[in-house]
């Protein structure tokens, strides 16, 4: 019996700075079927450089829907600008028109504070509706970043304020790619919250010590792919060793938490 | 509550539930994209390739054992690890090279299966760097690895890359290509080391000596590999390796588009997943992929008999 796996964390769409291959849903579903990926999450990276963020959304609902075997096997998310007008209108139509389950927020690249009054009516808004909330520490790599690219990036502890703001939010964390180190009242904070740290990002060299720390319920799997290759963070979750997860942990890793949170 | 999703159920399930996700009302028809029944075993993919790692440090700090590095490397299959400890500060007295070398040979003859050291200088101290040659490769260490003291152009490394051509041995030159560094991408302070090695350095120093064998360090650490594969393209003694944190879709098929599939070593610079998942995602033969792991740098040290086969 073939294993499940769900990428809580890939993208189509293009990255102006550098040609991204497989950015597409006819080639991301080749790429899963070739890795055995069953579900990915899907956000448009078109969203993050459009100031009118909903073209994007209306970019992938339109080619989600051009091929009957998209379905069943991408869940996309909104990007959507909360300082940008008409915002709720957007989630609106995100929600009821395009079936979109979460919303992912990008205030480095649409400059804004992450505790913005905007920015928190609209996580909150997402949690009335039940909608996933998607942060990432970063897109790409600042180093090897283009002279137009912006040169910041985040960790854990520049998420935490929103966390703190609404806690009861379902939120995704993905590509931890710097410190997920915070202070022990966010951490206990962390492990009450309904969270997804998925284990694409370069800073979970110690998944088994992380999933002590946080719960085995905080992490699942995701590629952050087309930026990064497809294969780290399946790799991150099947390299565990049985004293750092166990099968049933492994099957949360690969599934289990992103089937519960996701709703399936 | 605990949900462990069984293929089966989902498959099921999903046929309403996930058109029901984006179609809203009336689509019952669960498609022809199935996923094929099968997993891809990527531990069994991972061991399948032998490994040397051509570019990893030991006790860089305290916590970062030798005995670190080998459960990292048998989790991941790897053979052989090219280990080394240069030193970081700007301007340190010669016996802190030699000191580093002493901890680097200590750990070699701990693991001599495993590891393959290489010794570190300063080119300033030429007198003392050629005599720690010597010492070091008479103890059995391999290669040079040097940072940011110098530039690898700068004259004083010309009796250092003379030697090392006498040795046949590689030289692992810390490096970078990214804003802060170089010409215009100074006034971009990023607070990098403005004698740490650029791209145009390489390229100055393997038309000088077009018999040195130069390894322009991880390549996927941060820098922007894309600029870096295409100026080394006309430089068949420049090689690269893919070690770093930084393991973007794309670079090692960009690697050999440019470079060709024989340049190129796998190396992790300590960030071991990644140095991996990035090899076997690519699009590669087997041929490719086992000269990537192990093939190529194997070959670098047949070159000296120094070959771990």
């Amino acid at each position: 019996m073939a294993t499940m796996l769900i990428d809580i964390n890939a993208y189509v769409g293009h990255w102006p700075f550098k040609q991204l291959r497989h950015n597409t849903c006819p080639d991301l579903l080749k790429v899963m079927n070739r890795f055995g990926v069953d579900i990915s999450v899907i956000s448009n990276l078109n969203g993050v450089f459009y100031k009118d963020t909903q073209a994007a959304n209306e970019e992938l609902f339109n080619e989600i829907r051009s091929d009957k075997r998209f379905k069943n096997r991408f869940i996309p998310f909104a990007i959507l600008n909360p300082i940008y007008a008409g915002w709720q209108n957007d989630l609106e139509i995100c929600t009821t028109r395009f079936g979109m389950k979460g919303i992912c927020l990008h205030p480095l690249y649409h400059d804004y504070e992450i505790t913005d009054p905007a920015c928190v009516e609209l996580v909150k808004r997402a949690r009335d509706l039940g909608l996933i909330v998607t942060f990432t520490h970063r897109i790409v790599d600042a180093r090897q970043r283009s002279w137009m690219d912006i040169p910041k990036e985040w960790s854990l502890k520049d998420i935490m304020p929103i966390i703190r703001e609404v806690p009861d939010a379902k939120y995704f964390m993905v590509n931890a790619a710097n410190s997920m180190v915070v202070n022990d009242d966010d951490t206990d904070l962390l492990r009450r919250t309904n969270i997804l740290i998925d284990t694409s990002g370069r800073n979970l060299t110690n998944l088994g010590e992380m999933i002590l720390r946080l719960g085995k319920d905080k992490f699942a799997m995701g590629t952050h792919f087309p930026i990064l290759d497809y294969l780290g963070g399946i790799l991150r979750i099947e390299s565990l060793r049985e004293n750092e997860a166990d099968g049933m942990t492994k099957q949360l890793l690969r599934s289990g938490n992103a089937g519960r949170v996701l709703s399936l | 509550m605990a949900i462990v999703i069984n293929r089966r159920e989902f498959l099921s399930r999903s046929s309403m539930s996930a058109a029901g996700l984006m179609l809203g009302s009336g689509m019952t028809d669960p498609g022809s994209g199935k996923k094929p029944d099968y997993s891809f075993d990527i531990m069994n993919e991972v061991m399948k390739y032998r490994k040397i790692d051509s570019h990893i440090h030991v006790l860089l700090s305290p916590a970062a054992t030798a005995e670190m590095q080998i459960d990292f490397a048998d989790r991941l299959g790897i053979e052989k690890l090219v280990i080394s400890r240069p030193v970081v500060k700007q301007d340190g007295p010669h016996q802190d090279f030699r000191d580093s070398n002493d901890m680097m040979i200590k750990a070699m003859k701990q693991f001599p299966d495993r590891f393959i050291a290489q010794f570190t200088l300063h080119p300033k101290y030429t007198k003392e760097s050629l005599e720690e040659i010597k010492r070091c490769v008479d103890q059995g260490m391999v290669g040079a690895k040097v940072y940011y003291q110098v530039k690898i152009n700068d004259p004083l490394y010309y009796p250092i890359i003379e030697k090392m051509i006498d040795l046949k041995m590689i030289t692992l030159m810390h490096s970078h290509c990214q804003l802060g560094l170089g010409g215009y991408r100074m006034k971009y302070d990023t607070r990098l080391n403005p004698n740490t090695s650029i791209p145009e350095d390489f390229i100055e120093v393997a038309k000088r000596y077009p018999e040195a064998m130069i390894q322009f360090a991880h390549i996927c650490g941060g820098g922007d590999w894309e600029y870096e594969c295409k100026a080394f393209k006309d430089y068949p003694n420049i090689f690269v390796d893919v070690s770093g944190s930084n393991n973007e879709s794309n670079a090692i098929n960009y690697a050999i588009r440019y470079l060709g599939e024989d340049r190129i070593f796998f190396g992790s610079d300590n960030c071991y997943y990644q140095s991996v998942s990035k090899i076997l995602a690519a699009d590669l033969t087997e041929v490719q992929r086992k000269k990537i792991f192990f093939g190529n740098y194997n070959n670098v040290l047949r070159k000296g008999g120094y070959n771990v086969d």
